[in-house]
């Protein structure tokens, strides 16, 4: 009774043992220590073919002597569990990948390894995906580096290897900028922080010296919810981008530049035609010894001398890029300077001048001479559009206001009024509707100094409406301009 | 009689010494500071040569051109542009000539005579 259940239960287990070797989703084989293969099952038979009286060598790799490192060597010759990779070749002639376990058979406990089990799983399928993968990271045009937490590069892509060299292990600022310190708010230690993508522009050096500008994303590489182990590092290379719009701003800066000088060429001429012909009449009424047509002429060469002048002046203080001068006065004596200096020319020519001055009004940094140009422009614009219109008494009054956090100087004329289209050119260089008596650049000038304090131009008229053109100064920009300004 | 000029510049000074030029050497002259007046100057006076400045405040040279063109009575009257503007040969389809600013005075008096001689 007793052998007859003991018998049943060993039947059992040979029954467990073999449905196991066969049925076990791996190919399985069992090899001695002379490589001969003594059991396989019917996966592995599948896979590799007939292996009955053959050597392991011969039946996974189609070779006549043992591989070069042979894993089944390893466990008979310390007798633990190795894990194993390889690539082989199917019965069909067909390249193989595996990975599995190789461990020994003892046949008595603490005996010797006499055999190994070879224990493999083909995942040529997953191989082949990795090697997609493996391209798509070397050829993608990219350069793609995965760093540890030293900042040390472990892998880096072929695009980065041909760009900055193969630099495997060294910190990622050495290769990417040559530094010998991490970067000030590098990107990939913001990652390995918060675990999220961070994105920047970066300019690095290139294997060869030359810089490479490139928009660089950091990506965590994660295990679950632990900690950021890896950082990868993925960047764009921007520098053609980068050479294409400096080549478009040095091509708009070139035309400005042309258009400048044609414009200056076009006044200057203009000015040489009426020296020409002062001298022309100068001397004519030489010959002639005419008095009258010698002043004629001479007034003429005057003129076109002044104009010339103002011209020189106008577009040097319009092309100087200086900071202003920013000195405590008082915008009121500014205002009355001007309204001393045009009082007597605007009365001459039935035009009213004043004043319409804020008495509370406080000292503030201010570049005199900036805003004395500045007034002196507007002014002299109010009183030519004054002379240009049919009213009578026409006034032209200049304001000045400081409330809390603005000062104003407003010029208001009562003249012809600017219309739409005039309205849209009069802060465009040499844009005149004086003729041969304006240069084109007042306005142009006078925003400009408003513009360096900080402040804004701006202008309300309609054709033969009045016309109020207000520079508004923040008071707060003026102290900071005024604080730099001492500082220097 | 001498032949008529009519001198279109919005400069005084240019304006003042053409006249002299002109009058200098036979001419009869009329001005226009701008190409309006200088239409009305045309219809009331019928010059025989026309200078013309391109860039003027109220209406430009062509402008005053294309307007003139138009009129049969008027467009066989030669033109001569006197100009600073770069481009100025594509203002003005037949122009009989073009001269840049400073002008060289002995050439336009001399363009000036064939221009009327031409066409008379």
């Amino acid at each position: 009774m007793r052998k007859a259940r003991l018998d049943k239960s060993r039947r059992l287990v040979d029954t467990i043992y073999r449905t196991l070797f066969q049925q076990v989703p791996f190919n399985v084989a069992v090899i001695d220590r002379d490589h001969n293969v003594v059991n396989a099952n019917d996966n592995f038979t599948k896979r590799f073919g007939d292996w009955r009286g053959k050597k392991c060598y011969n039946v996974y790799k189609k070779l006549n002597q043992p591989c070069d490192e042979c894993p089944s060597a390893k466990v008979f010759e310390d007798g633990n569990v190795v894990v194993a990779d390889d690539v082989g070749v199917d019965q069909n002639g067909k390249e193989t990948h595996y990975v599995g376990h190789v461990a020994p058979i003892r046949m008595e406990e603490g005996g010797p390894v006499e055999y190994v089990l070879e224990m493999t799983r083909t995942v040529t399928g997953t191989k082949s995906w990795q090697q997609e993968y493996q391209i798509l990271f070397d050829r993608v045009p990219c350069y793609i580096t995965v760093i540890d937490r030293e900042f040390r590069i472990l892998r880096a892509n072929e695009a980065f290897r041909q760009t900055f060299g193969d630099k495997q292990n060294q910190h990622c600022y050495e290769v990417y900028k040559r530094r010998k310190t991490k970067c000030p708010n590098c990107p990939a230690a913001k990652t390995f922080k918060d675990g999220l993508v961070h994105h920047s522009q970066q300019v690095g050096t290139k294997k060869g010296g030359e810089k490479a500008h490139y928009v660089l994303s950091t990506s965590p590489l994660a295990r679950g919810d632990k900690e950021v182990i890896h950082v990868i590092e993925i960047s764009t290379d921007i520098t053609e981008t980068k050479k294409l719009e400096k080549e478009v701003v040095d091509a708009e800066r070139l035309a400005a530049v042309g258009q400048t000088v044609a414009g200056l060429a076009h006044s200057i001429k203009n000015m040489l035609m009426g020296l020409e012909g002062g001298m022309y009449i100068t001397k004519k009424a030489l010959v002639r010894d005419d008095k009258e047509m010698l002043s004629q002429g001479w007034d003429m060469l005057e003129r076109n001398f002044d104009k010339t002048t103002s011209l020189v002046k106008d577009f040097l203080s319009f092309s100087k890029g200086r900071l202003p001068e920013l000195v405590m006065v008082n915008p009121n004596s500014l205002v009355n300077e001007i309204i001393g200096l045009y009082q007597d020319i605007a009365k001459s020519i039935g035009v009213i001048l004043v004043a319409d001055l804020d008495p509370k009004i406080k000292d503030v940094p201010l570049d005199p001479k900036g805003i004395h140009t500045c007034l002196t422009n507007l002014v002299s614009n109010a009183i030519d559009a004054c002379q240009m219109s049919d009213k009578k008494d026409c006034h032209v009054c200049i304001k000045t206001k400081d409330t809390k956090n603005t000062l104003t100087f407003t010029v208001v004329d009562e003249g012809c009024g600017i219309d739409y289209d005039i309205k849209s050119r009069i802060f465009t260089t040499f844009f005149t509707t004086k003729g041969g008596k304006g240069t084109g650049l007042g306005l142009l000038t006078t925003r400009k100094i408003v513009q360096e304090h900080g402040g804004k131009i701006t202008v309300v008229s309609k054709k033969d409406e009045d016309t109020k053109f207000t520079m508004a100064f923040p008071k707060k920009r003026l102290q900071t301009l005024f604080k730099k300004d001492s500082a220097e | 009689m001498g032949k008529k000029v009519l001198i279109i510049d919005d400069e005084e000074d240019i304006r003042n010494f053409l006249i002299e030029l002109f009058k200098d050497n036979g001419f009869e002259t009329m001005t226009a500071s701008d190409g309006i007046e200088g239409l009305k100057l045309l219809k009331d006076e019928k010059p025989d040569l026309i200078t013309l400045d391109l860039q003027m405040p109220n209406d430009t040279g062509t402008a005053f051109y294309r307007k003139m063109h138009r009129d049969e009575q008027f467009n066989k009257i030669p033109i001569i542009v006197i100009s600073g503007v770069a481009g100025k040969h594509l203002a003005i389809k037949k122009p009989f000539a073009i001269f840049d600013k400073p002008i060289d005075a002995t050439a336009l008096l001399e363009t000036a005579q064939n221009a009327v001689d031409e066409n008379s």
